[in-house]
């Protein structure tokens, strides 16, 4: 049996490192792989809710970071479309 | 932690433990959001790192570990969905209006003109809602509410009518009263409680599921008007 911590402490690291790689990653100035970078911490968090049980909030949080990144996109792919320096 | 905080017996040790590093994961993840953000020039990318400022914010709530928690972080999510959403509806205009130049409402790689947005969106949308008013309640309304949003994209290419949208908001005001009586009924009338959960649960649902009537007044001046 895995001990509890390990998923905790898990959720703990991606959070902070998909934070920070959100924040500072290499190649950040491109908005895509910014947006692509949350989704480690989004992993993170999804671990973290995973630990306390909170399964409707998981299930629900899952759904609505897929409609986030899609709404990113969409953003980004207009932008472009219209010429807007990135 | 000091004996002047109060915990439940019914929260397990478990939760109790891991309650500092939950906060200063939060925090920690919070600020380093907000540093991005002091840094950035760049109104999209700002946006994108509030998306981490919201990741913080969902930890802190997640740390008290009970059912309380539970229902602080489904409007959190909301919440959040919404703001990403209509700021980047105002950034785009913005550029839209300096640039002077019109693009698709949606861009896609690929065309999407299928078979089965023409043939088959009333009959999705019809069973989403259905399913979703099975349910009731929060979970319910973001079906039925996929199902609203489902038909509205598909007929987007057609038109749709514009004072739809004013009705749409109307009837999402008058099941958010409903939602606040069945509260109401539950404190001053206890012993009609079946009569509060049901005016709170399709309370909820309906108000949930006109959350895409949000997505249908921004885009109101984007469709094409009948």
């Amino acid at each position: 049996m895995l001990d509890l911590y390990i998923w905790f402490y898990t959720g703990v690291a991606l959070v902070i490192l998909g934070s920070l790689a959100t924040a500072i990653g290499p190649g950040v100035k491109d908005p895509i792989v910014r947006t692509l970078n949350t989704e480690i911490a989004a992993v993170g968090v999804s671990l973290i809710f995973l630990t306390y049980n909170h399964t409707i909030a998981l299930v629900t949080y899952i759904a609505a970071t897929t409609i986030i990144t899609m709404i990113l996109l969409r953003a980004i792919v207009r932008l472009e479309e219209v010429g807007a320096e990135l | 932690m000091s004996a002047s905080v109060l915990v439940p017996n019914v929260v397990s040790p478990i939760v109790v433990s891991l309650y500092i590093p939950a906060i200063f994961t939060g925090l920690i993840v919070g600020l380093i959001g907000l540093l991005g953000i002091s840094y950035q020039k760049n109104d999209l990318n700002a946006l994108i790192l509030t998306d981490i400022v919201g990741l913080g914010m969902l930890i802190l709530v997640a740390a008290v570990g009970t059912d309380l928690a539970e229902a602080l972080i489904l409007p959190g999510l909301v919440v959040e969905l919404a703001e990403i959403l209509a700021i980047s509806e105002i950034l785009m205009s913005r550029e839209i209006r300096k640039k002077g130049k019109n693009v698709d409402l949606i861009p896609l790689p690929v065309s999407l003109d299928m078979e089965v947005l023409t043939t088959a969106p009333t009959f999705m949308a019809v069973i989403l809602i259905a399913y979703g008013a099975f349910l009731s309640g929060f979970t319910g309304g973001a079906i039925a509410g996929a199902g609203i949003l489902f038909y509205v994209l598909s007929k987007s290419a057609r038109g749709v009518p514009s004072d739809i949208w004013e009705g749409i908001a109307g009837a999402s005001g008058i099941a958010w009263c409903l939602w606040l009586v069945g509260f109401l009924v539950f404190f001053v009338f206890p012993q009609f409680w079946l009569l509060a959960l049901f005016l709170a649960a399709f309370g909820v649902f309906i108000k949930v599921a006109y959350k895409a009537g949000l997505i249908g007044v921004i885009g109101r001046e984007e469709f094409k008007k009948e």
